[in-house]
């Protein structure tokens, strides 16, 4: 028996695709090339089947596959086959040989088996040759050469042979830039460089002890984006971030930004486990390019005491002089400088520059501060001091006169106009969020409800004010309303042992006492609805009555006008000053929303207020 | 006449882009005379109303009909709006609802 291919096997299987089962088939042996399973199959195998001239794609018959299992069969052996199917694979002009019946010929060989080149150019030649003697143009039989029909993948795997695919990430580099990555596709590279470098943190929670630590990245293209490690991955990271320095990263995970702890803008944050990459850029230097994103100075009130750093761009109307300020916690002495920026937004805000950005840009700012020179400033903490105050830390950025579009845009407003404005402090504004004028001060800092209620951390550490606008929309008839408060002092009395009631604070005590009001009730407004404290000067005319009043109702014209006296509160819009907090509860952080002051809703005064801000979103 | 059911918000300068168009708008009314009142649209434009019910001079009226010129509306309902009521918001009003905002008042 020959153990070699039979020459134009191939080609007699392409021009009998449907052999029937019965009838005799001409003796092919072909050479399996190119063996490998289907998947993770291990019972379907497909290879390359060879008659040495040509090749079809192949798969073995499921019931053969305990041959290549055992090793009976192997890639380069020889099949004889015995029964087949061509089939016609859709869209592609290839053809599928699934082998039904086959023995095994040969288990493995050496190489490939490719017939002879020379037989063929030698029949060549002749042809030529036959071609050129004869004058008269008869008719040459060249040999039929099939068309070899080669799939794109069969061209490539001939091209690479076997060889593994790459494995250094360096020969396989496609940079993404970062603004690119989202959390369906997990098959990034991004090369940043450590803006910022967290410290390792040590927390302790339900499960135990664990480590955490976050890192800023920021791209070539100026995007940043935060990244964090727990655990294993913090303490093998750790050492190996260096701020400042260029890394490929992969493998990370990204997921939406928790609100609560960004500091940067994006969407969405990176985590990066032990099976994160992290390669070294070596010699790479790129500064990347900052990205501004600037808030109008009007617009600041809503980030006071957030932990979201912001960027601003103005006009310096003033720079002080260096202040020497001594710092609380270790007594060392720091420079501080106060400039005084404006915009377009006809408000000024007072920036504190701190450190080296108060000795050399500060002196800069101060020696140029006649022309009215524009400064962009990147990453500032937005503090309550005076209303409201920017302060520098120490990744702050500080660029005199640069080159941007929002730039040029502020020096033509400030020689045109800003230059003779008188513009107030948005200090100013916001310095007294409790005055008793109600009307000014429900239109600053108004939000929605859903501003508060999506952020917990709201009011942690300081109460945060805010005006709202809502419907109240329950009151619940079955709570607490009132408390027994000192005629006198309005604090809670205890019920003496004799008819009477005991003030703590005064000292004293007392037959009568008066109620006072002491409830929750829950608003709504197109965004949401949230549950607010409302003590009794505010209550009381929400209600319409005294809680005296109200008790008397409850006891006298029974529960239904009690019920009535609520409801006919319900349902009517007010303007609510409150305060937030972040409080504890049984172990759990609580949000807790208290109306400091209270208006109804005056159509005129919102209506203009509307309009405003409605014409500010088409700007 | 092309009466469809609803009615666009207009002021005086917005009146006559809804010619055979179906309005309303509030005037301030200046004079009364037989069926026809003679109103201050809340852009200070003068407007006719033509069959309007009476209502008292100096009031706010609020007239839904068809605008049939550039400073005419015959009146299908009026309403007396009394003496409080804003004209800048209503003016504000009417500019968003034929401005680039206009879908949210279809």
């Amino acid at each position: 028996m020959e153990k070699l291919p039979t020459e134009g096997g191939i080609a007699t299987i392409l021009a009998n695709p449907n052999p029937d089962s019965g009838s005799d088939l001409p003796e092919i042996v072909l050479q399996v090339v190119d063996l490998r399973p289907i998947g993770n199959s291990s019972t379907r195998y497909t290879f390359m089947a060879s008659d040495g001239k040509m090749k079809v794609k192949a798969m073995l018959p499921t019931h053969f596959a305990s041959e290549i299992n055992s090793g009976n069969l192997q890639n380069l052996g020889l099949i004889r086959v015995l029964d087949y199917t061509l089939n016609s694979i859709p869209n592609q002009t290839e053809k599928a040989l699934i082998v039904t019946k086959c023995e095994v010929v040969a288990s493995s060989f050496d190489s490939e088996i490719k017939s002879e080149v020379k037989k063929e150019t030698e029949m060549e030649n002749e042809a030529i040759k036959a071609k050129k003697e004869e004058a008269a143009p008869s008719i040459v039989l060249k040999p039929k050469q099939e068309p070899i029909v080669k799939s794109a993948m069969q061209i490539v795997k001939e091209e690479r042979g076997n060889a593994a695919p790459a494995a250094r990430l360096s020969m396989t580099r496609r940079v993404h830039p970062l603004v690119s990555l989202n959390p369906y596709q997990g098959n990034w590279t991004i090369k940043v460089r450590v803006t910022n470098k967290g410290n390792l943190r040590t927390y302790r929670n339900v499960k135990g002890e664990g480590h955490v630590f976050n890192v800023e990245l920021t791209d070539e293209d100026g995007t940043q984006i935060q990244a964090t490690m727990f655990n294993e991955a913090a303490k093998k990271f750790y050492p190996k971030f260096e701020l400042g320095k260029v890394y490929y990263i992969s493998k990370g995970s990204l997921r939406i930004a928790n609100k609560q702890f960004k500091t940067v803008q994006n969407d969405y944050e990176m985590t990066l486990n032990e099976n994160a990459i992290v390669e070294e850029a070596e010699g790479e230097v790129f500064i990347p390019e900052t990205k501004y994103n600037f808030v109008k100075i009007d617009q600041l009130g809503s980030y006071v005491n957030s932990r979201e750093l912001i960027d601003v761009i103005g006009i310096v109307q003033n720079v002080s002089s260096t202040l020497s300020i001594r710092r609380k916690s270790d007594n060392e002495t720091i420079p501080k400088r106060d400039i005084t920026i404006a915009d377009d937004s006809n408000k000024t805000v007072v920036v504190s520059l701190w450190n080296d950005l108060a000795t050399n840009i500060g002196q800069e700012l101060l020696d140029i501060v006649d022309t009215s020179p524009v400064v962009a400033i990147k990453s500032l903490k937005v503090g309550e001091f005076q209303g409201v105050s920017l302060s520098t830390v120490s990744k702050s950025v500080v660029q005199i006169n640069p080159d941007l579009p929002e730039a040029h845009k502020l020096r033509t407003w400030y020689d045109s106009e800003g230059k003779g404005a008188s513009m107030a402090s948005i200090g100013s504004d916001m310095a007294s969020p409790n005055t008793k004028n109600g009307s000014r001060s429900m239109y600053s800092d108004r939000v929605f409800l859903s501003h508060i209620t999506s952020d917990p951390s709201l009011g942690h550490d300081k109460p945060e004010f805010f005006s709202i606008n809502a419907y109240i929309s329950l009151i619940k008839g079955d709570q607490n309303m009132w408390y027994r408060a000192c005629k006198t002092c309005n604090k809670k009395v205890s019920e003496a042992s004799e008819s009477g009631y005991w003030c703590e604070a005064c000292g004293k005590s007392d037959d009568q006492c008066s109620l006072r009001y002491i409830m929750v009730l829950k608003v709504s407004d197109p965004t949401g609805e949230a549950w607010l404290s409302v003590f009794n000067e505010q209550a009381e005319k929400i209600i319409g009555c005294s809680a005296d009043e109200l008790e008397r109702i409850k006891n006298e014209e029974g529960d239904d006008q009690y019920q009535m006296k609520l409801k006919e509160a319900m349902w009517v819009p007010h303007l609510f000053r409150v305060s937030v907090t972040q409080n504890e509860y049984m172990g759990e952080k609580r949000q807790r929303i208290t109306v400091r002051s209270q208006a109804l809703v005056d159509p005129t005064t919102e209506s203009k207020y509307l309009l405003e801000e409605i014409a500010k979103l088409s700007v | 006449m092309d009466a469809s059911s609803h009615a666009v918000f207009v002021n005086g300068e917005l009146l006559k882009l809804h010619i055979c168009q179906r309005v309303r708008t509030v005037v301030q009314v200046m004079q009364n005379e037989g069926g026809t009142v003679l109103g201050q649209s809340t852009d200070n434009q003068q407007l006719t109303v033509k069959g309007a019910t009476s209502v008292p001079v100096t009031h706010f009226m609020e007239v839904i009909g068809v605008a049939d010129g550039p400073q005419s509306i015959l009146a299908e309902i009026c309403t007396d709006f009394g003496s409080n009521f804003d004209a800048a918001s209503f003016n504000g009003l009417c500019k968003l609802a034929n401005g680039e905002f206009k879908n949210f008042y279809l």
